[in-house]
């Protein structure tokens, strides 16, 4: 039963790395033009789940579509729509820069020139460079043109800015925004895997916590932030020793203040804490970051 | 005289304080939305302004180009802005009604703070009227003749 439009669609699946089961029962979704990240820890299943979505590892039992379609059945018509950077990018050491991209140009049918261009002049790579001399940060921007030039419909990016210094992160997601976003945004889906979230707040619109190989937490961005609040209400006396509404973490009381963390309808708590007479009542959103951690917290 | 006229310049095609507030708790697109709407009720943009293409806002706010593009979208089905074909999104509402409601909105979040000030402090209802006319009286006698 594969609802159309959806981009990606996973369901229930299960991969097995020998006998440890690495994914089991992973659901996913994502829909045309949306940018989603994948959260969780080292293992988690991140990694694995989207070798199965590349046909890199085998999927032992689950659906998996790409565009409505089958990846292990129809590969090819897949693999032309998508394009991949890995979390380590290699390229043939005896290859220079602009060799390496000819190399990836020659499998693909719609490659753009002029973006491949425009992005080793903001890089500041140069096209003669030979490959094996480039730093880690050199060669993930080098797996970013190679990707992006091949004018994909949807990008996946494993990890993509860990290991990278602050000035070539935020110049990678700069090339995401302006760059694979260039021409219909709306169609130009991307699936991010990471744990480096901040510097991707702006750009994310929904994700998924993974854990222990499962779906454990799907959210879209705004509405995450607008659920998860950290409420504190200072009173006249003591605050009070109790608190009616379910937290994420036990109330924490400090004096005159209390500080909650909710994870839905933090009007409610703002409007308790106002009636058992506090005086002055704040609320903060948590980060896309923040609520990760919570809810990495909270599975064992 | 010439810097100046540099300066002024410069200031006058950023009169929007584009600012994305994440502990905010309010969406991303409705921030955006909400601060053309701020800045078109302060009269800092006026009917025919131009705002900033949607790639070189995403880009400065290191935002998702969809998000902006929502933002936009949002701002024209209210008719605060236009989207002119090949040209980029002007300013088309000097309307009053909007600004009208922008303004009660503010004065609305402001009011309910000082609400639930007075239930706090135990003030009633009418007591809180009274004050506020008298307040009033007493702005109107400092601004004197101004009407």
């Amino acid at each position: 039963m594969t609802s159309e439009g959806a981009v990606i669609e996973i369901d229930d699946l299960h991969v097995r790395y020998g006998k440890a089961e690495a994914v089991r029962g992973l659901r996913l979704r994502v829909e045309p033009g949306r940018c989603h990240a994948l959260f969780g820890r080292n293992g988690a299943g991140k990694t694995t789940t989207l070798k199965a979505l590349l046909g890199l590892a085998p999927v032992d039992r689950g659906t998996l579509r790409l565009f409505g379609l089958d990846p292990w059945a129809q590969e090819a018509q897949v693999k032309g729509r998508l394009a991949f950077v890995p979390d380590a990018p290699g390229f043939y050491p005896w290859m220079s820069v602009r060799e390496a991209l000819e190399y990836a140009a020659s499998f693909r049918p719609r490659w753009n020139r002029e973006l491949e261009q425009h992005l080793l002049a903001k890089f500041g790579l140069d096209p003669a460079a030979p490959a094996k001399g480039l730093s880690r940060g050199e060669k993930t921007q080098l797996a970013l043109i190679a990707a992006i030039a091949a004018d994909p419909e949807l990008l996946i990016l494993d990890e993509p800015t860990s290991g990278l210094d602050p000035i070539v992160r935020r110049q990678f997601v700069e090339a995401v925004i302006s760059a694979f976003q260039d021409r219909n945004p709306e169609r130009r889906t991307l699936l991010i895997s990471t744990h480096l979230i901040s510097e991707l707040e702006g750009v994310i619109d929904s994700f998924t916590v993974v854990d222990g190989g499962r779906d454990v937490m799907t959210l879209g961005a705004d509405e995450a932030r607008g659920r998860f609040q950290r409420i504190r209400g200072w009173f006249e006396d003591q605050a009070p020793a109790s608190f009616p509404i379910r937290t994420l973490q036990p109330p924490r009381r400090e004096g005159r203040m209390l500080e909650v963390l909710v994870d839905h309808q933090p009007e409610e708590a703002h409007r308790w804490l106002t009636a058992a007479g506090a005086s002055r009542v704040e609320a903060t959103a948590l980060s896309l970051e923040e609520i990760f951690l919570t809810a990495a917290a909270r599975t064992p | 005289m010439r810097r100046l006229t540099v300066l002024v310049t410069y200031d006058s095609i950023r009169p929007v304080r584009w600012n994305i507030d994440y502990h905010s708790g309010v969406p991303v697109y409705l921030q955006l939305v909400q601060q053309v709407q701020s800045a078109v009720a302060a009269g800092t943009l006026r009917d025919g302004d131009q705002l900033p293409s949607v790639r070189v806002l995403a880009e400065q706010l290191r935002i998702n180009r969809n998000t902006i593009a929502r933002a936009y979208q949002a701002l024209e089905a209210e008719g605060v802005i236009a989207n002119r074909q090949g040209a980029g999104c002007f300013v088309t509402a000097s309307v009053t009604p909007l600004r009208r409601s922008v303004r009660t909105e503010r004065l609305a979040a402001a009011i309910d703070g000082v609400i639930v000030q007075a239930h706090n402090l135990q003030v009633t209802g009418d007591t809180l009227r009274s004050l506020l006319d008298e307040r009033l009286r007493r702005f109107k006698a400092s601004k004197g003749g101004e009407s």
